[in-house]
């Protein structure tokens, strides 16, 4: 019983959708597109749809009205495109005057459209395809072709009056899908790495330029290499390699392995497989920090080795930190150019720029227990100097500074040529950068900057470095305890951040330019009270000349108040922008008090020197 | 702190350039002046032509492109495309209407005709650009292309002038041109009939600039190739 039911009400569902259907069928008469084909004539096509009437065809008419006119005019040509359809031939047609159509039967109107010419255009399909080979391949599986067609005879392409674009798509002939080349508006198409073995269909359909629409396709072009003798039979059966799954398979394997060995507790596997990248560090420096960090602590890092000392070494035990290479051959050219930048002869008697103090701490920054004898340069500058900056062990001090040569050369000239004092400008080449040394040591490598510019061996660069706090006019130099405190302490900040594994206290010169440079524009005022000595005391004085302004003014201000540094004040000359020179004066000390041995000066004899 | 401001301003630079490239997508690149190094730099009548073809043709994409978004933004539902007034303000400027009379104006007049044209749609598209931005929330496309089609427009009507310089044997006629009072139809306070005088305004822009394109292209074919292109 509900089975039948179930029928029944499929009966009447269907019976409802075919009476629904045949209603449907019941249509009006539609213009179903208006089309110009070379934007000089135009065709307008209809549907003639269901009459209601079947007995009294109904006659439909088209009637046509340009915008600028009042009445309606009938179609003037019922019969060339085609069965409903009206052909306007090129003397009714204006290509960009609105038209209106309108598909009428005596007095009802059934359709109305309206439009203009140029916005109709749909041209016809290109004539006249073939292709040539270009070449194949060495395997003779792949081949490329030329195809070619000619454009539509009806549009007027030569006289300008109509411009094409062609888009052309192909397949092999057993396959579903077309592929496309982008539209082109030359009448040729390369169709490259086709395959020998199998045939093409291609097709070509056009449109108007700055249009969206495509006219229809061309007829199909078939393309057979066999026809050439160049098919490859044999090869026809060439199993594809399944590239896909090899890749697939291989990069799961490569993450599941390389998952591994990450996850690996193993430490050795890891680090052959993945080496740890050494990143370059200048031992005693945060590199992040130098980027990041405050100026104030950027210049502590760099005074760093000063702090270190005073950490560790409170008290004057600076002397324990020095250590010069007396018999050094280049510190007998650096005597002379010490000679040059002091005024007193009785700098001579320091040539010895440091002591050869076994017990000294050479302490790199942070770093109690320091090696003597190897100081090595280039262990502070592996990370910024290169390597054949390093000459020996004497000429490694040179290069505790990393000094750059391309930067210093640049910046030398500069130094130069600002240097008021013409004495200094021999030792100008001698960039030095004011360090607040850190006590370190140089045994066998002396500690003296190679300035590349002159090159002339080093400064007389010693252990300790004071910073520069001010330039006096007369090119001497203040410098500033207090700052290095500042920096002292910033730079215990910042120094035991690190793991110092440095022997030796230089930081690499480009970074200290910035601390150097940022601290003398810093600290412009005169807080050079004591002189700006280093605590730890001992300066080899050099000419620097400074070229930062600032420093002009400031040490117009500081001059008077305080007696300039010791004897000695080692200064590095700063790159570029700004370079110290220090014109080295003699400290007013007792002699006895000072102790001469080396030419340092212990702290607490610059603290009674200075006043 | 130095390295830091000079990556960003690197990167800005960067992307500025990049959506400059992005953006004037098929833009009219910009050709050598003196490409041989002349030194009478002057461009032949050909390159005259090929950059004014290029110029109407972008002109009349971008013109295409905004009036399709406008009528999709803003047309549908409002029934503008039924009301085919479309009465564009340079139909008092009588211009070929299909080939043949394409064919037989002389190219003088055809080019003074262009001129005309053009000049006739500097006013309003100083109007339009500005008008348009008053368009409630009118997409940012749109925006630009109404002035970007003004900056064409202009450096199309120089290059045409030119052309007219060096094509025109004799004295310069009456300047052609046609003023258009449609500006207080851009700034109704009814929403629907000012949209409606955007739409016919940007309806005749694609119409003329196509006329433009065509001429031209017309004019080149029939100077420079001998109606052979």
């Amino acid at each position: 019983m509900d089975l039948r039911h179930l029928l029944f009400i499929l009966a009447l569902i269907c019976a409802n959708d075919s009476l629904s259907a045949s209603d449907d069928l019941l249509q009006r008469p539609q213009i179903s597109k208006c089309r110009s084909p070379e934007m000089e004539t135009f065709s307008c096509f209809w549907t003639a749809g269901n009459a209601y009437n079947l007995t009294v065809p109904r006659i439909l008419q088209l009637l046509y009205k340009k915008s600028n006119e009042e009445d309606w005019k009938e179609c003037p040509d019922y019969i060339t495109s085609g069965q409903n359809s009206c052909y306007f031939n090129a003397s009714y047609t204006s290509v960009w005057t609105p038209y209106c159509v309108q598909l009428a039967s005596k007095n009802e109107i059934h359709d109305k459209k309206c439009f203009s010419v140029d916005e109709i255009v749909l041209p016809d399909p290109p004539v006249h395809l073939n292709w040539t080979l270009l070449n194949t391949s060495q395997t003779g599986i792949h081949g490329d072709i030329q195809v070619r067609w000619d454009p539509p005879p009806t549009a007027d392409v030569r006289k300008g009056w109509i411009t094409l674009e062609y888009e052309l798509q192909y397949k092999e002939v057993n396959e579903t899908k077309w592929k496309e080349l982008k539209p082109r508006l030359s009448t040729v198409a390369p169709l490259y790495s086709l395959k020998t073995a199998r045939d093409y269909e291609i097709r070509i359909r056009s449109r108007q330029r700055t249009s969206e629409k495509f006219g229809e396709f061309s007829e199909i072009l078939y393309v057979s290499f066999s026809q050439l003798g160049i098919g490859c039979d044999h090869c026809t059966e060439e199993v594809e390699f399944p590239w896909f799954l090899v890749v697939v398979f291989g990069v799961c394997g490569l993450a599941v392995t390389v998952i591994s060995i990450m996850l690996s507790k193993q430490p050795r596997l890891k680090m052959l497989i993945f080496p740890p990248v050494p990143v370059p560090k200048i031992k005693g420096i945060d590199p992040d920090l130098l980027k990041k960090g405050k100026l104030d602590e950027v210049n502590s890092i760099l005074a760093c080795h000063d702090i270190y000392k005073t950490q560790l070494y409170s008290d004057d035990l600076w002397v324990e930190f020095i250590e010069l290479d007396i018999e050094d051959p280049d510190e007998k050219n650096r005597a002379s150019d010490t000679d040059r930048l002091l005024s007193e002869d009785d700098l001579k008697s320091h040539n010895c720029l440091g002591a050869k103090d076994d017990d000294s701490g050479r302490a790199s920054c942070c770093e109690p227990d320091i090696p003597e004898t190897d100081f090595s340069a280039s262990d502070t500058c592996d990370a910024t100097s290169d390597s054949d900056q390093f000459k020996k062990a004497a000429e490694k001090e040179e290069d505790l500074l990393c000094l750059d040569r391309q930067d210093n050369d640049e910046s030398l000239p500069s130094l130069a040529n600002t240097d008021p004092q013409g004495r200094h400008r021999n030792t100008q080449s001698e960039n030095s950068l004011l360090w607040a040394p850190f006590g370190d040591s140089l045994e066998s490598p002396r500690p003296s900057v190679h300035t590349q510019m002159s090159n002339q061996n080093s400064l007389t660069s010693t252990d300790f470095y004071a910073q520069v706090s001010d330039i006096t006019p007369a090119g001497r130099v203040v410098l500033s305890p207090g700052q290095k405190s500042k920096l002292g302490r910033a730079q215990r900040e910042g120094c035991t951040e690190q793991n110092f594994a440095v022997d030796n206290t230089y930081f690499c010169e480009a970074d200290v330019k910035k601390c150097i440079a940022v601290t003398s524009h810093e600290e412009n005022e005169p807080r050079v009270q004591e002189q700006g000595y280093n605590e730890d005391g001992y300066f080899t004085t050099e000419s620097l000349t400074t070229t930062v302004a600032n420093f002009g003014a400031s040490t117009a201000a500081a001059p008077s108040s305080e007696t300039p540094v010791a004897d000695y004040t080692s200064i590095h000359i700063v790159q570029s922008p700004q370079g110290l020179v220090l014109n080295a004066t003699a400290l007013p000390l007792p002699d006895k008090e000072f102790n001469v041995s080396c030419g340092y000066v212990s702290t607490d004899q610059l603290n009674k020197i200075m006043p | 702190a130095a390295s830091t401001g000079g990556t960003l301003t690197g990167l800005l630079l960067v992307t500025l350039l990049v959506s400059h490239m992005l953006l004037t997508k098929e833009g009219v690149t910009s050709m050598p002046i003196c490409p041989n190094g002349s030194v009478n730099c002057q461009l032949t009548l050909e390159e005259l032509f090929d950059r004014a073809v290029k110029l109407a043709t972008y002109i009349h994409f971008l013109s295409s492109e905004i009036f399709n978004e406008f009528e999709e933004r803003y047309a549908q539902g409002r029934g503008f495309i039924a009301k085919a007034v479309n009465s564009c303000h340079t139909a008092s400027l009588t211009t070929p209407e299909d080939k043949e009379q394409a064919q037989q104006i002389h190219h003088e007049d055809l080019l003074n005709l262009i001129l005309g044209v053009l000049r006739s749609w500097n006013d309003p598209l100083v109007h339009l650009a500005s008008e348009v931005q008053r368009i409630k929330e009118a997409p940012e496309t749109i925006l630009w292309k109404a002035v970007e089609i003004e900056e064409q427009n202009k450096r199309l009507l120089e290059g045409m002038e030119k052309i007219v310089g060096r094509v025109q044997s004799g004295e310069v006629e009456n300047e052609i041109y046609t003023p258009w009072d449609g500006l207080p139809s851009l700034q109704l306070a009814d929403e629907d009939s000012r949209l409606f005088a955007f739409y016919n305004l940007l309806h005749c822009l694609r119409r003329d600039s196509h006329k433009i394109d065509n001429y031209l292209k017309v004019l080149k074919c029939r100077l420079i190739h001998d109606n052979n292109c």
